[in-house]
């Protein structure tokens, strides 16, 4: 995180802190000094976003905790006081639900920005995974957060989630026990739900540092793949990066401020607004839209161990995506074959997410196969194949040069660049 | 071998539409269910709605002669009855309103829960004191609370409608089902069993509800000069459940509108302060120099 | 790479001349709207901590029946969370309060600090003299006095004359809530607003209906 610091403190007291704790200069270089490609697109925004949605969420949830109750017979009554009593409670809590969703939203197009442009690639293969941990934790925080308001979806939820488990042979059931707390979902789960929500976004926080440190250990990728070479290559930190991810950040915003304010139960199951009534399943369950993906993946195969082993090994094999990606071209902007692929990729996940939300009867659950289908070709199959017989495009010498070349097919063929 | 760049990726695709083809054939069968509730034009929709006050005190007045028998409506306080963006009712009616319930209190000092008038800052009484007393009255039916019933009932639109309704900020589902089920009571199809204490509802799911026709033409009286028909009844009481379900509508559109404006100003502030920024960096001199590729070396 | 402040030199505010100025106004109002941004977002962070809807409302005057409280005698009852002490004085506890031995005693003897309504402010702090009404919140840290209403020589303290005593810190107060001089108490205890809806039942919260609104934040301290 140091090097890129010309750093020099001017005050008197700047000066005597300086030499006892460095904090200003390690500011000074990680954010006002380190050098960022010039090319970055909007596309590399989300990272900010993130940082400022995880912000949002900590600070909106901290506040809330003042005023809820994690107990079965007060957390859906409290959650309601919320809404009407407490001063801009409704604001709050709707930021907060919201937010959820925004979070994951973001999160989703960073994850596609990075397969998009390969930027876990060497050297980022550290910073890759971390990502794919921040995801996992985001993951598990976000499902404990949507059981504390205790409604219908709330309770329901909570209780599949956690049967999950169940599907490992001999110790599941020992294992769900333990989750629970109890014979079923109840106040025990609820109870450490709400710690464990309250407990892991600053696990993330401290991930995050973890991700930027790693970050700035090895350097932006940029949209051509192409690693920095000279300072001409590059710009400050601040105020180049920072005046545009905050120019998108508000724009980012609007689009949250739209649905807090005007759409604020657009994305929440109506059923939640029904207390939790343990001896009654609501008739269609489905989890937030940010699950549905994985959660068609585990309606698709018919057998519930294969079932559970998918949905995880959905999520986890983007973290061998270094490794399952042969080809040494990063961005896919020069790598056409890919391209294609990796759109279809795309696709198949919102299509996946489509299929979670629907019954899954007849012909949702035939085309949620041939969706998993492809979703596990893609990376176990396509990915390590094409990278040994595609052609790739000539790649530019430089940031610069691509700057400058604005897309124009000129310039000369260079080999695949790791530098 | 080699991959030729656009044959492979196009049975790829055709797979992809074949799948998202199958998907949605299967539209109709769910459809069937339920008819879609008609969607009616509401106060309270859209970025500037806010609620009808005559309207919501029309809909309190059903609510308190129609449906309190048999439905609680728990989180509503007779406070709110007076509170801005609501009802419009004034302390002193919210008083008198509060008054004239019941509520339990207690204990006294012989250690005795008693009766007494309410007062504004107790919540609507509820017309059974639990679970099990309203089944037994009810023939083992239990009505739900009212509290949040607007924002807990909806229908599945589907692809595409949930995409265009996030542009059209529809959020009336509640009250327009509510509404549907109210006016919904029809005599059941030729072939369709009833089961034993069901009524046929066109809106209802599997279209058999417990609870017998609540409304009829004339029965609930206006003084406004309204017409007293079922179809009114239920938009007012769908517009009053809604207010009960989100007491705080008014105060978030105009908030929001206030937000709003801010973050389109401050936004395209930042677009001016980034396009400045950027400026010399997009029109850099040294960079557009021609130059070799030796010159990229280290 | 070190020099990688040379294209944002370029850029800073001074280059350029009319060019200059309006970059400057432009970074100014961008930075200032963002502030004013932040400023209001605080706004509902902070307000959410008060009190809200439901306990403001839960805050409603209460009424007591006071004909059942025997003489020498004291009812606590809760009103906006806080305990408000009823003591029906005796004759011999109302002559206590005039003596010049214990007015000499006292810190503020004739009330001026703004400590009760108007309409209790006279030597027996109530609106009728054999009924006490006050908040029963020691001035010094907010422990809830003692009621020692009788004289005596040993308890709670040598030479008491009746009246409080609060068990923190030591504070004294007569039986009106009159607070000692010399004791860490700075006030004497409020007197909240109430009225007499008939002869026997008051009501705390309400003024008197012939008084003019007064509100109970007017005091100086709680």
């Amino acid at each position: 995180m140091s090097g890129y610091s010309t750093y020099k403190p001017q005050s008197p007291f700047m000066q005597w802190l300086e030499r006892r704790l460095p904090i200003a200069s390690l500011i000074h270089s990680s954010f006002i000094a380190y050098p960022t490609p010039r090319n970055l697109n909007y596309w590399w925004t989300f990272g900010g976003i993130l940082t400022f949605m995880l912000g949002v969420q900590i600070v909106t949830g901290v506040v809330l905790a003042m005023h809820y109750t994690p107990q079965v017979d007060f957390a859906f009554d409290s959650v309601e006081s919320i809404m009407r009593d407490v001063n801009y409670g409704w604001l709050l809590r709707y930021i907060h639900a919201n937010g959820a969703s925004f979070f994951f939203l973001a999160v989703y197009i960073h994850i596609a920005r990075g397969m998009y442009y390969g930027s876990y690639k060497e050297p980022r293969e550290v910073l890759w995974i971390l990502g794919v941990i921040l995801y996992l934790l985001m993951v598990v925080t976000g499902f404990m957060g949507y059981v504390l308001p205790w409604g219908q979806m709330s309770f329901w939820a909570a209780t599949v989630i956690t049967n999950l488990f169940s599907a490992l042979p001999g110790i599941g059931d020992p294992i769900v026990t333990w989750l629970w707390g109890g014979y079923a979902v109840g106040n025990p789960t609820l109870n450490r739900f709400y710690s464990l929500h309250y407990l892991l976004p600053f696990i993330i926080a401290g991930v995050v540092v973890l991700h930027i440190w790693a970050l700035h250990v090895v350097g932006q990728n940029n949209p051509t793949g192409v690693e920095p070479k000279t300072e001409k290559d590059t710009v400050a930190f601040t105020p180049y990066a920072t005046v545009k991810d905050a120019f998108f950040i508000g724009l980012f915003c609007i689009l949250f401020a739209y649905f807090i304010f005007y759409i604020p139960n657009y994305l929440q199951h109506s059923d939640n607004y029904i207390p939790a009534n343990p001896g009654q399943t609501p008739t269609h369950i489905v989890p937030e839209w940010y699950y549905l993906p994985f959660y068609a993946i585990l309606r698709a195969i018919p057998n519930k161990l294969a079932g559970v082993i998918a949905l995880g090994l959905a999520i986890i094999s983007l973290a061998f995506l270094p490794w399952l990606d042969t080809s040494r071209v990063r961005s896919a902007n020069y790598r056409p074959a890919y391209r294609v692929f990796l759109l279809v990729f795309f696709a198949a996940v919102i299509g996946l997410g489509y299929l979670g939300s629907q019954e899954p009867t007849g012909g949702y659950v035939i085309a949620a196969r041939i969706l998993t289908l492809y979703y596990f070709g893609f990376l176990y199959v396509i990915l390590p194949l094409l990278g040994l017989f595609e052609t790739t495009k000539p790649l530019p010498n430089s940031i610069s040069e691509s700057v400058l070349r604005e897309g124009s097919p000129a310039g000369a063929s260079a080999p695949a660049s790791g530098a | 071998m080699k991959f030729h760049r656009m044959k492979f990726p196009r049975g790829i695709l055709a797979l992809a539409v074949a799948a998202a083809l199958t998907a949605f054939g299967s539209f109709a069968v769910r459809a069937q269910e339920a008819d879609a509730p008609p969607r009616l034009s509401w106060s309270f929709a859209g970025p500037f709605g806010i609620y009808d006050p005559a309207q919501l005190q029309r809909g309190f007045k059903i609510y308190r002669e129609v449906c309190s028998n048999c439905h609680s409506l728990k989180l509503v306080s007779f406070r709110n009855l007076a509170d801005p963006g609501g009802p419009g009712f004034t302390e002193a009616q919210a008083a008198a309103i509060a008054a004239s319930f019941q509520v339990t209190a207690g204990p006294n000092d012989q250690g005795q829960m008693y009766q007494r008038p309410g007062q504004i800052a107790d919540y609507f009484p509820p017309p059974f004191p639990n679970e099990q007393a309203a089944r037994a009255a009810l023939g083992g039916k239990l009505p739900p609370d009212m509290s949040t019933l607007a924002k807990a009932r909806s229908y599945e639109w589907g692809f595409p409608w949930f995409i265009l309704d996030a542009f059209r900020m529809y959020q009336e589902d509640g009250p327009d089902y509510i509404h549907a089920i109210i006016t919904g009571y029809t005599d059941p199809p030729p072939g369709f069993v009833l089961p034993p204490g069901g009524q046929y509802n066109k809106y209802f799911p599997g279209h058999a509800i417990g609870m017998p026709k609540p409304l009829s033409d004339g029965q609930v009286q206006y003084t406004d000069g309204t017409p007293m028909t079922v179809d009114q009844y239920g938009r007012d009481v769908a517009a009053f459940l809604m207010w009960a379900a989100e007491p705080t509508l008014d105060a978030r559109k105009r908030l929001g509108f206030q937000v709003m404006i801010f973050l389109i100003v401050f936004t395209g502030l930042l677009y001016f302060t980034k396009k400045r920024v950027w400026h010399d960096v997009l029109h850099d001199a040294e960079l557009q120099r021609p130059r070799a590729p030796t010159e990229y070396q280290h | 790479m070190t020099d990688i402040t040379s294209t944002s030199a370029k850029g800073g505010p001074a280059s350029g001349h009319g060019e200059g100025t309006r970059r400057d106004f432009l970074y100014i109002a961008t930075a200032m709207v963002g502030a004013v941004g932040a400023a209001a977002t605080l706004v509902p962070l902070v307000d959410q901590m008060n009190p809200d809807a439901s306990t403001l409302a839960a805050g409603g005057p209460v009424d007591l029946d006071v004909s059942k409280i025997e003489e020498g005698g004291q009812v606590v009852v809760r009103w906006r969370q806080r305990p408000i002490f009823v003591f029906h004085r005796s004759k011999k506890t109302l002559d206590t309060m005039q003596s010049s031995q214990m007015i000499s005693l006292l810190s503020d003897p004739n009330s001026e600090v703004v400590q009760q309504p108007p309409y209790a402010t006279n030597w027996h702090r109530s609106i009728k003299p054999e009924y006490g009404v006050l908040v029963g919140i020691c001035t010094h840290l907010g422990c809830i006095p003692l009621f020692y209403p009788d004289a005596s020589a040993t308890t709670p303290v040598s030479n008491w004359l009746g009246g409080y005593f609060c068990p923190c810190h030591g504070s004294k107060y007569d039986p009106a809530g009159r607070v000692y001089s010399g004791v860490p108490a700075p006030y004497n205890l409020p007197v909240p607003p109430y009225r007499f809806v008939n002869d026997t039942t008051i009501r705390i919260g309400e003024n008197p209906a012939d008084s003019p609104a007064w509100d109970f934040s007017a005091i100086r301290q709680l």
